[in-house]
């Protein structure tokens, strides 16, 4: 009796069966359309091929029992022959420098550093930013990331998470939280991307905009020019934001890497407020814009 | 390696002389791994004499290039004995562990029931630590063959020897000396904590790329100006590759070894003036391609991954991770002749002397230019000639009955569909296309000739070959920038079982969508390479080369029932998920079964 073929043999059957390209000259063949290893194996579900000559065999099995035994996952107890979804974590401090400024102002400790642990598609990504006077620290200010990360493309990570902003001034503490949604990867050009949504607990909605490049001087030297803008939906007079454009943040560091993961550095900064923002900064007598020097170690572990 | 006069025809002197040495280091206690010993001292043992082999595996430090590295040795080396079996008999090794860990042993090429295979997780649960393990099959082939740890990264760690399989009839090689040459590569980095530098910051080790201190040396070198050099690099940035990525591990921690020595510790193989050297070379690296030259001697090829082949004559082989190659030269003089493996990516290399008597050597070549990938590699600005009048046809049968598939004139190239493989490819080729006569990335241009697969030709027809019947295409895939590497964009442990039906005749067309070369490796079975020839003359293979963007064909005998490991021979694409376990069953009929449930 001929087996009824089953529907999912009849549609495969349709896809391969399509008209057979001309030979010569003609459009290559594609490989969409082509057999993986499962849909082949599905095709030929019932075909038998001829006998052949029996190799030797593990000692006590026959050929029945080996058959039997290849069709099914292996045992319980045996490892896994490659570990290939092992969990891996980086931490990458980027900036860990002092800021002089040109004119007036204190000195500053500025670090911005990221991190994850995770496996090759889903990581707990952590970015961590800040800044306080170089002297004493007791004034400062810093913002932590806690994210989900999915990789979505093989350039691009997808991340949802929250924000914990704090400020301090001896005495005084200010935090805020806020729901985060970034996007994170290598864009065409090999520009380092990392764009942020930001949804604070008073319901502003603010955005960070960072991009850096690395221009490789020699297989060790290596110039990044690097930049942020920061970008408000709305007034929020209390953190002296303006709706729009908020500020711009253009960074120059050159670096050595003595090796990939240490590299002390030079650098300068042009920081400086736009529109409502800088007009809000302006009114309240306040600098709108700073040029700093800095000098510092980028390095991973 | 072998200070005395060699006058035997066969080599057998030197073999008797080897066996000595294996026998004593077989009976010997392990080893104290007190004082470091130094690395490339290694003895021959014979696997099918009566009472078989033992080996002992334990962590030594051993000198590699005059400094102390932490060394898994085979009976107190690296690499471990050179160890020969005699075709029609039968192996017995039994396997001490004395590592603090679970190890195994993997016959690399040699066919055997499926439980000696030596692959923790699909042939056995590995050899735990402190226990012995007993492997004894029956020897069915001949050639030049290895055998190496399939346990996680332990193969960098100097887990590997040579393999030698006497044929049972009349040897076609004439020779008179033999000299076994391993290829390896070393370093005093943890081995894992070089795959986390892989996986987190991507190029780690490359100190060869694009720069602008570099660009005058890229004109001079391609003859083009400032301003197509830069337009050319602009199109490699937009596309996010760099085409410099050569080898994913370089000199920059690898230290090259021939036989466990480095280049300056140099080791010499001593051949009369008129004395036919056949050099068995095996490449053991984890993650090294090596071309191989003696210049001033042409080199004849006359086996192929343990396979004779018609003999070739050439100057220079490209040799994959885990290819074997014999090569005869004849020594014409009483000169030194330099056997020079340089690295693909031209960041090292290693080599050793052909001389009449000890203490001579022979000028080093100067290092060629790294080479860089072409927009060819890309499947990219291809000429648009038939190859040999190979024609397009490819569509695969759609019929369910088992119809035998053309084995000549294949087609030449393969659109790539549309079709992506998810997050963990990056798929660059619009064209994958037979790519037989190309030698690799940086050969074929020194004025001198080089071997390619399209000059690889079996000696005598294998017994069993026929049309297949059924076939199906693997993409070799990878995530470069994030270090994940699989088949069809997943790795083993999203894979489901590759099954192969036991007893037929199937094809693998494998396409390339990655910038790198892989060598693909399986286990338990041929691989009857399409190689431009026919069903008479295709050679056979355990290990194939896979170029980017090319498309490869493989016919395979499913002859081997049981469960057998199928994978990239990169240590690290392997680890990073560049491997599928193939079972070969009785029937083709039920659902895809999980790999690794």
């Amino acid at each position: 009796m001929k087996p009824i073929p089953d529907f999912r043999h009849l549609v495969l059957a349709a896809l391969f069966a399509l008209p057979a390209p001309p030979a010569d000259g003609a459009e290559p063949p594609a490989t969409a359309g082509r057999p993986s290893h499962q849909q082949s194996a599905r095709l030929h579900g019932d075909a038998r091929p001829p006998p052949i000559e029996t190799p030797p065999l593990p000692e006590g099995m026959s050929l029945d029992e080996v058959l039997d035994y290849a069709a099914t996952p292996p045992p319980a107890g045996f490892p896994d022959s490659v570990p290939d979804d092992r969990i891996y974590a980086f931490v990458l401090v980027e900036q860990f420098e002092a800021r002089f400024p040109t004119g007036a102002g204190s000195d500053h400790l500025g670090w911005e550093a990221q991190g994850w642990i995770g496996g090759d598609f889903h990581k707990f990504w952590w970015k961590n930013e800040g800044e306080a006077i170089l002297d004493g620290l007791d004034e400062g200010e810093s913002e932590t990331d806690l994210l989900y990360s999915r990789l979505l493309t093989p350039f691009w990570n997808v991340q949802a998470g929250v924000q914990y902003a704090n400020e301090w001034n001896r005495g005084e503490y200010d935090d805020r939280w806020s729901a985060t949604l970034a996007l994170q990867g290598l864009a065409p050009y090999k520009f380092e991307l990392d764009n942020s949504l930001y949804l604070s607990e008073d319901g502003h909605l603010t955005a960070a905009i960072e991009a850096e490049y690395d221009v490789r001087i020699t297989q060790r030297l290596v110039l990044q020019p690097r930049t942020e803008v920061g970008l408000s939906a709305q007034d929020v007079p209390e953190r002296g934001l303006g709706a729009g454009l908020t500020d711009v943040t253009l960074d120059l560091r050159l670096r050595y890497e003595i090796k990939r993961e240490f590299a002390p550095y030079l650098g300068l900064r042009y920081r400086f407020l736009v529109g409502e923002t800088d007009a809000i900064a302006e009114s309240a007598g306040e600098d709108t814009e700073e040029f700093l020097l800095l000098a510092g170690l980028r390095f991973a572990f | 390696m072998n200070p005395s006069p060699l006058s035997s025809p066969t080599g057998s002197i030197t073999r008797r002389r080897f066996l000595a040495t294996g026998a004593a280091a077989a009976l010997a206690p392990v080893a104290s791994s007190g004082a470091a010993g130094r690395a490339g001292e290694f003895g021959e043992l014979n696997a099918t004499a009566p009472g078989g082999i033992d080996l002992h595996l334990e962590y030594k430090s051993l000198l590699v290039g005059g400094r102390p590295g932490r060394a898994i040795t085979i009976n107190g080396s690296i690499p471990g004995p050179v160890i020969r079996m005699q075709e029609g008999r039968e192996a017995l090794i039994r396997v001490h562990n004395h590592l603090p860990e679970s190890t195994s042993i993997h016959w690399h090429g040699i066919l055997l029931p499926f439980t000696m295979d030596g692959v923790p997780g699909i042939s056995f649960a590995g050899i735990d630590a402190g226990t012995i393990f007993t492997y004894r099959y029956p020897v069915r082939q001949n050639g030049t063959y290895w055998y190496h740890s399939h346990t996680g990264l332990q193969e960098q760690l100097g887990h590997y020897g040579q393999l030698i399989l006497d044929p049972a009839g009349r040897d076609p090689v004439g020779y008179d000396v033999e000299h076994s040459v391993v290829l390896s590569d070393w370093t005093f980095e943890d081995p894992h904590r070089v795959l986390r530098k892989l996986k987190a910051i991507e190029g780690y080790y490359n100190f060869q790329r694009p720069a602008l201190a570099n660009l005058d040396d890229q004109m001079k070198a391609t003859g083009k100006s400032l301003r197509e050099v830069i337009k050319k690099r602009l199109a490699w940035d937009r596309m996010r590759m760099d085409p410099t990525d050569i080898a994913d591990i370089t000199g920059a921690t690898y230290s090259y070894l021939m036989n466990g020595k480095t280049a300056e510790e140099n080791p010499v193989f001593l051949a009369r003036p008129g004395q036919r050297v056949r050099f068995r070379i095996v490449n053991a690296s984890t993650m090294t391609f090596y071309d191989v030259r003696i210049p001033g001697l042409p080199m004849t090829v006359v086996q192929a991954d343990g396979q004779d082949i018609q003999p070739v004559e050439t100057d220079e082989l490209r040799i994959a991770v885990a290819e074997t190659y014999d090569v005869v030269v004849t020594q014409p003089d009483d000169r030194a002749y330099t056997l020079f493996a340089e690295t693909m990516d031209r960041s090292g290399y290693a080599r050793g002397t052909l001389s009449s008597r000890r203490g001579m050597e022979a000028a080093v070549p100067p290092p060629r230019r790294r080479p860089m990938l072409t927009m060819a590699d890309m499947g990219m600005m291809l000429p648009d000639k038939e190859q040999q009048g190979a024609s397009r046809q490819a569509r695969p049968a759609p019929v369910r009955g088992r119809h035998p598939l053309p084995t000549t004139n294949l087609p030449d190239r393969i659109k790539h569909g549309p079709a992506g493989h998810g997050p963990a490819s990056i798929t660059m080729a619009e064209t994958a296309y037979r790519r037989l006569d190309y030698p690799g990335a940086g050969l074929g241009d020194d004025g001198w000739r080089v071997l390619t697969y399209s000059q690889l030709r079996v000696l005598r027809r294998p017994y069993g070959r026929r049309a297949p019947t059924r076939q199906f295409d693997l993409h070799l895939t990878g995530n470069m920038h994030k270090y994940v590497w699989g088949f069809d964009g997943r790795k083993w442990s999203e894979s489901d079982l590759i099954r192969f039906q036991y007893g037929e005749r199937l094809r693998i067309n494998m396409i390339n969508d990655t910038m790198m070369s892989h060598p693909i490796h399986l286990h338990g079975m041929w691989m009857d390479l399409y190689a431009g020839g026919g069903l008479d003359d295709n050679p056979r293979k355990h290990t194939v080369i896979v170029q980017p963007a090319e498309l490869l064909t493989v016919d395979i005998t499913a002859d081997a029932p049981g469960q057998w490991a199928f994978h990239c021979h990169l240590l690290y694409h392997m680890e990073a998920g560049m491997f599928r376990t193939v079972a070969v069953v009785r029937s083709l009929k039920g659902g895809p079964v999980e790999a690794d449930p």
